[in-house]
């Protein structure tokens, strides 16, 4: 378990490498190519009410929280 | 698609790829359309469809042989664009929660019941080159009242392949629980969020957040026994998200990592895979895995299980203190698993089944707070929406 957790947490740093090095690259997405950006699934917030509830359902949970949105206000579960 | 009828669907992608509208290729076909009817380039961002979305919840958590928290809620949101330049969004959620809650660590079982009513509010200006979006929240228990307003701003660059985000809320809370342990007591909390969304190829999509929060009044939990936190609490996010589309397969990979620290000494790390697959008929699946490291609150009392059936005492010197395993030094995985049906053109199906565990054994980077039962929940989601 603590080996497999290991090797997540090195696949997510790699993700942001790789990432930030994309980041720089030069290269301009026209709008004609941009097709496959409008699938739903594409999107970060597809499903709001999803999102909320388990947004909320963590932050009851866990001591951390936040990090991709701000609003909605606070509640007793915590 | 012409060249002006493209812009225009790339800056309805470019707002949707930002960080709270969904999108969808008919959307995008309609703006196109529009377009070439009207024959003007609209470098403005446009207000998405119309939609109305109902989601239950049924929510159960448990340790072994004990179960806790039960969670039965109803949600209903509905999004209507009014103009070419504004956009109106409600949602009304009540909770209704029952079960049992431990007084400190996993022991101490006592029931509770409560009835939680939340309204959000939003209406969204849609500018030449990005929206401005602001936002009032109410959230109503038995002892708890909480009043938010909250203002989203987002900018795109001209090429549309990279949108500036800036959010700040205000949260004033209002205390007053039923046990009378505190009296009027009041917390307020003040976030703000910095994003920077990005089109790296036609295929992935990438935005990294960094989030600060400033709170200030009551923390403490007054159903719980030696539990006294610090008045005030500041936290730092930093998170990244990238999505990718695979052609060949038509499937998208959809990861995101959220590290926390805060000056309670809590210091998280959480990370998020999931996977969409389109299949025949209008159908997906999405598979998902979470995985939460937590490191334990400076203030948090280990249980000491040689004390029991009494809850360990905290030092004598300490000022603050808290026995609640939720600041707890512990590893958290979640598994889960969504189904989504499109029945036509305008109305859609879900369900969405996940199952969460909780344990200090799988802390990652020392050892996890001892003594305490591992932690189980399940939760089912059921959503249906139709968009206009």
């Amino acid at each position: 378990m603590q080996k497999l957790l290991l090797i997540l947490r090195t696949a997510m740093c790699m993700v942001c490498i790789t990432t930030l090095a994309a980041c720089a690259s030069p290269a301009a997405v026209q709008a004609w190519e941009k097709g496959n950006l409008a699938r739903p699934e594409m999107t970060f917030d597809s499903d709001r009410l999803d999102t909320k509830f388990v947004e909320h359902t963590y932050f009851s949970k866990e001591a951390a929280f936040g990090g991709s949105t701000v609003g909605g206000g606070g509640c007793g579960c915590n | 698609m012409g060249r002006q009828s493209a812009a225009v669907a790339a800056v309805v992608i470019e707002r949707e790829g930002a960080l709270t509208h969904p999108c969808n290729l008919a959307r995008t076909l309609l703006a196109a359309s529009l377009v070439l009817a009207f024959g003007s380039v609209a470098a403005q961002a446009l207000p998405g469809e119309g939609r109305v979305a109902l989601k239950y919840l049924d929510y159960v958590d448990s340790q072994p042989g004990k179960e806790r928290v039960r969670v039965k809620a109803t949600s209903v949101m509905a999004v209507v664009p009014v103009s070419q330049d504004w956009s109106f969004a409600a949602t009304n959620t009540v909770d209704a929660i029952s079960g049992a809650s431990p007084a400190y660590h996993s022991a101490g079982l006592g029931k509770l019941t409560d009835l939680r009513s939340a309204q959000d509010f939003s209406v969204t200006r849609f500018l030449a080159n990005g929206t401005v979006t602001g936002g009032v929240s109410l959230s109503t228990e038995a002892d708890y009242v909480s009043r938010a307003v909250s203002l989203n701003t987002a900018q795109f660059s001209e090429d549309r392949n990279t949108t500036w985000s800036v959010g700040v809320a205000h949260a004033s809370d209002d205390i007053n629980p039923t046990n009378r342990i505190v009296r009027n007591e009041r917390k307020q909390v003040t976030d703000a969020l910095l994003g920077w969304t990005r089109v790296l190829t036609p295929h992935d999509l990438v935005q990294f957040n960094l989030g600060r929060s400033w709170g200030e009044g009551y923390f403490s939990d007054p159903y719980k026994v030696f539990d006294n936190r610090p008045r005030g609490r500041t936290s730092t996010t930093f998170q990244t998200r990238w999505n990718h589309h695979f052609e060949a397969t038509t499937s998208t990979l959809r990861m995101g990592y959220r590290w926390f620290s805060d000056n309670w000494g809590v210091q998280a790390h959480t990370a998020t895979v999931e996977w969409v697959q389109p299949l025949p008929g209008d159908w997906s699946v999405s598979p998902l895995v979470r995985f939460h490291n937590q490191r334990a609150a400076d203030f948090y009392i280990d249980a000491d299980l040689t004390g029991s059936p009494f809850p360990p005492n905290p030092p004598p010197e300490a000022v603050v203190f808290s026995e609640d395993h939720r600041l707890s030094s512990f590893g958290a995985l979640t598994l889960g698993l969504k189904l989504a049906k499109k029945l036509d053109a305008d109305w859609s199906v879900d369900i969405k089944v996940e199952h969460y565990a909780q344990r200090s054994g799988w802390y990652v980077g020392g050892t996890g707070s001892p003594g305490l039962e591992p932690f189980f929940a399940r939760s089912v989601q059921f959503g249906l929406s139709r968009t206009f």
